[in-house]
């Protein structure tokens, strides 16, 4: 029959896609991470995903303690000069890359460099700003490449190309004299700072401050000896091969600009100087990460071979953790999570005498949970909810008009107390979201920055709510449970905001409206969208009251609190105070650590006591399934910042 | 024959000139800016020097290089050192739209041709079994099968294959992607849609086969009954199936965004949805231009199998 040979054909093609796929042997730990990985390349990360690989795949200057987020030395000790300005770190003589070349200070101003140069095009640029001239720096490239590619078109085009090298050039002298960044031998490296900033080594621990390997990020093609060269003494004692002999860079003659292609993030090419070296990577199937033998303290390393599986629907995720294959969900965004946390309320409830004593007795939680006799049905311990370095609150357009015209009536900070008062927060926790997660009356996640008080912000109290809400005229003066202003008027429906990604929000908004409905007998109308449109609509002003959220990048105060600085990119309530703007500047040039603290604490009471621009409902959590006293390592501080090096996995 | 296919492969440049236009200025409609991050925004000087860079200042820019790259008019010219470069991935930052493409589409192949073959298989079959005795209780069977299998969603069977097999049974792995365990239940979920759809086909052309009057020649003639069936009537009643294939094919190779999803598969299915989510308009780009040219040449290919198979079919 001839209907037979394609088929024929066809069952023989698939019978020939042999499935010799090199899947490695099951590591031994293996996560699924928040999400795709997107990027090894520290200086262009943005998502948490990405920075988990940068602390195990690369080494900064310093690192974060993770129990307390004091700074501990990492690949260098460091120095401060007495006015605070300048720093200058010794790089330890033992750290290598993992091909064996030195770890130098050129590693880590190449690596700056790179994030400061708009070409590389880092989400993460202005972090750097806080080293003298690097903004001013990142202005002139800007313009200079403007300059360029405005003249390019005139230029012959055999000129395009050395044209564009002259600019190069002109750009690296430009870096050397204009940015405060020097390498005084291969060994130390001095950052001059714009001024004196408390947090700086907190930023130099984050990821996008890792070092990059230049032969490999550029892709350089230099022969036997030159290679042997750089092993011996690292790249910056041989000449750099030209732009043709670089692989992964060019320079385009037609904009003046750097172009970098990514292949040097894959297996065969990427040299990493953290505990681990990537040993795999497959787009979408995962990542795997094996024990870098020239780490110079392998004693810390706890896992010999690390694989991150992808697994993009979560309800799969949690079906592998089940079935034994996952040792660790870093998400668990599922609609049953308030389920299984019950579950696990229910087990930690039958056993509060037994955890109680255990913790009294020192052990950790996990500890505790893991010697208990195993859970019964209806009970788990492998889910674990962490309050992590973010919170979830609603902005007010605090503008004096809407994006229609109209008078915002919460340009008035007395109608926005009463709006924050009227809200019953641990209810919401408690019967709407379904995670009891804190409760906070202000923004900065209290207790996770070293050193910092939260002050308390305004507690739930409808009485005074409506009373504040009447000291401004609006009462309801005809008895129909709507308040009026004194020509009679009802007060604007008010315009309420969410983003329609997730219930959450959906949820916490039709509570909000029933609240604001009964305490203070305003009409509220709910406008979902989808979230592109939502963040137009809220970049954009068109709206009185929207969703927000909020994580913190570093740890100080200023991480939130310059969301409320006139003008930043992020103030999408709109909201200007010249006192805030006042104590910002003055916490920023105060230089005794400790006063300065009390300035940025000062800020946040003003802020969430008498202006109130935002209505803070509670921390954000992370949820996590692991099975307590099998796996171990977990940082619990609210930055959540887990290193996978600490992480090991117990009875295997 | 060949006046066919060079006539459609002269039409296929202008249709997919026409797809690239229409997706590329329905991607740049869409609200928001791919480099940007959920969470944060970065000062505004470093979001213009980052779409600077990716050319996302533009539309008209980055419309006619991205065409150039993609089609390779720009390698010809010498502007471009690779052809068909459909450019970086906006979101996938250490990715390359062909290495996404080329990492996925062969695990999507290989997924839809097993499901096209399993669907055959069942659909066949059913449909078979069916034609043979409209009616019966065999017939009712699978017409209710094939309903089910038409109206239930594939994440409710695929969540239900993986429940039963992956966690209760304990039989296949759940999520991951290499050995052939990995495969059977995801093809299995893909191939039930289709299978339905072939089964009804079947059915309602071995009806009418069977009735035709050829096949009261052939029983007169004493031609055993098995012979009918399966060398007259099925063969003619194929033919329906045939056409059905092409967009079926096309569609099942290009990947599912729900069981590439469920399964885990690293497909190039759930692109369709993310990438549009995340305005990744090179990615975008790149998945619509290969599913069109797919969908062109699959379609093209069941007309040439239609020509070989019935030759009495004149193809206009």
């Amino acid at each position: 029959m001839k209907l037979l040979v394609p088929f024929g054909l066809l069952l023989s093609a698939l019978a020939a896609v042999v499935y010799l796929d090199d899947t490695p042997p099951r590591a031994d730990l293996v996560f699924v991470n928040s999400g795709e990985v997107f990027t090894l390349d520290p200086q262009r990360m943005s998502w948490i995903q990405d920075f988990r690989m940068a602390y195990a795949l690369y080494e900064g200057l310093v690192r974060w303690n993770n129990a307390d987020f004091s700074i501990e030395p990492a690949a260098a000790e460091w120095q401060t000069s007495a006015d605070r300005l300048i720093y200058t770190f010794s790089i330890r003589p033992d750290a290598r890359w993992s091909d064996g070349a030195p770890l130098t200070a050129h590693d880590y101003l190449y690596a700056w460099k790179r994030a400061i140069l708009p070409d590389t095009a880092a989400d993460y640029s202005n972090m750097f700003f806080v080293i003298a001239g690097a903004r001013a720096f990142f202005r002139w490239r800007t313009e200079a490449l403007e300059a360029f590619a405005a003249q390019s078109a005139d230029l012959d085009p055999e000129d395009r190309a050395p044209a564009a090298l002259a600019l190069w050039k002109e750009t690296q002298r430009q870096f050397d004299t204009i940015v405060g960044l020097k390498a005084l031998d291969d060994s130390t490296l001095e950052v001059r700072l714009d001024r004196s900033r408390a947090y700086f080594l907190d930023l130099v621990a984050f990821g996008v401050f890792c070092p990059v390997y230049r032969p490999a990020v550029e892709g350089w093609r230099v022969d036997q000896a030159t290679t042997e060269a750089i092993r011996l003494s690292g790249w910056a004692h041989v000449p750099p091969p030209a732009f043709a002999d670089r692989r992964f860079v060019t320079l385009n003659s037609a904009t003046g600009r750097l172009e970098q292609s990514h292949g040097w993030t894959k297996p065969r090419h990427l040299v990493t100087n953290g505990p681990y070296v990537l040993s795999h990577w497959r787009y979408k199937r995962g990542l795997h990460l094996r024990r870098n033998e020239h780490y110079h303290s392998p004693q810390r390393i706890r896992s010999d071979r690390i694989a991150c599986i992808s697994i993009e629907d979560i309800n799969t995720a949690v079906m592998a953790f089940a079935s034994g294959s996952v040792d660790w969900l870093t998400d668990v965004s599922v609609d049953y999570q308030a389920d299984m946390l019950a579950e696990r309320s229910a087990y930690e409830n039958r056993y509060a005498d037994r955890i109680r004593a255990a913790l009294a007795a020192g052990s950790t939680l996990d500890e505790a949970l893991a010697a208990l006799p195993p859970p019964q049905k209806g009970e788990r311990r492998n889910i674990h909810l962490f309050p992590a370095f973010g919170t979830d609150f609603y902005s007010f357009n605090c503008r004096p008009t809407l994006a229609n015209g109209r008078p915002n009536p919460f340009a008035d900070a007395r109608v926005r107390r009463a709006f924050v008062a009227s809200v019953n927060k641990k209810m919401l926790v408690e019967t709407v979201t379904r995670l009891n997660e804190p409760v906070v009356t202000t923004l900065i996640p209290p207790g996770s920055i070293p050193g910092y008080r939260s002050p308390e912000g305004l507690p739930f109290d409808p009485e005074s709510a409506r009373a504040e809400l009447e000291s401004t005229g609006w009462v309801d003066r005809d008895g129909d449970g709507l308040v009026e202003n004194d020509q009679g008027e009802l007060f604007p429906i008010v315009d309420l905001l969410y983003s329609t990604n997730t219930p959450r929000y959906k949820n916490i908004s039709l509570a909000l409206r029933d609240m604001w409905q009964r305490q203070l007998g305003v009409r509220v109308e709910l406008r979902g969208k989808e979230s592109k449109f939502f963040k137009e609509d809220l970049k954009s002003g068109h709206f009185m009251i929207g969703r927000g959220r909020w994580y913190g990048d570093y740890g100080d105060p200023t991480t939130f609190l310059d969301l409320f600085k006139t003008g930043d990119g992020n103030n999408d309530r709109g909201y200007s105070n010249p006192y805030v703007d006042e104590l910002l500047e003055r916490a920023a040039s105060e230089p005794d650590p400790q006063r300065r603290l009390r300035i940025l604490q000062d800020c946040e009471r003003f802020l969430f006591q008498e202006d109130v621009p935002m209505l803070v409902l509670c921390q954000l959590v992370q949820v996590y399934m692991y099975e307590p006293g099998r796996l171990s390592g977990l940082s619990r501080h609210p930055r959540l910042t887990q290193y996978l090096w600490q992480i090991e996995v117990r009875d295997r | 024959m060949i006046r066919l296919i060079v006539r459609r492969l002269i039409q296929m440049p202008i249709i997919l000139g026409a797809v690239y236009t229409i997706t590329f200025s329905l991607a740049w409609l869409i609200p928001g800016n791919p480099l940007e991050n959920p969470a944060r925004r970065p000062p505004p000087e470093i979001m213009q020097a980052m779409l600077q860079q990716y050319r996302l200042d533009d539309p008209w820019t980055f419309y006619w290089d991205y065409l150039g790259k993609a089609t390779g008019v720009s390698w010809l010219l010498g502007r471009h050192p690779r052809p068909f470069d459909l450019g970086p991935s906006l979101t996938h930052q250490d990715w390359t739209v062909n290495e996404i493409l080329a990492a996925g589409l062969p695990v999507s192949i290989t997924l839809g041709l097993g499901a096209i073959l399993l669907a055959c298989g069942i659909g066949l079959v059913a449909g078979v079994i069916g034609g043979i005795k409209p009616g019966s209780w065999a017939d009712l069977a699978t017409l209710g099968v094939a309903l089910v299998g038409i109206s239930l969603p594939s994440f409710v069977i695929g969540t239900a294959l993986l429940v039963v097999f992956g966690l209760l049974l304990g039989v296949v792995p759940i999520g991951g992607w290499g050995r052939l365990s990995h495969t059977i239940l995801p093809a299995l979920t893909l191939a039930l849609p289709f299978a339905a759809y072939i089964a009804r086909l079947t059915r309602f052309g071995m009806i009418d086969e069977l009735r035709a009057d050829y096949v009261r020649t052939a029983r007169a003639k004493g031609v055993p009954r098995r012979h009918i069936v399966l060398k007259h009537a099925l063969k003619n009643a194929f033919l329906p199936v045939l056409s059905y294939l092409g967009p079926a094919t096309a569609m099942a190779v290009t990947g599912s965004f729900v069981v590439e999803k469920i399964f885990a598969v690293p497909g190039i299915g759930t692109h369709f949805v993310n990438a549009v989510l995340s305005k990744d308009l090179t990615l975008i780009m790149g998945v619509v231009l290969v599913y069109s040219t797919l969908l062109i040449l699959f379609n093209l290919l069941v007309d040439v199998l239609y020509r070989w198979v019935d030759p009495r079919i004149e193809l206009g």
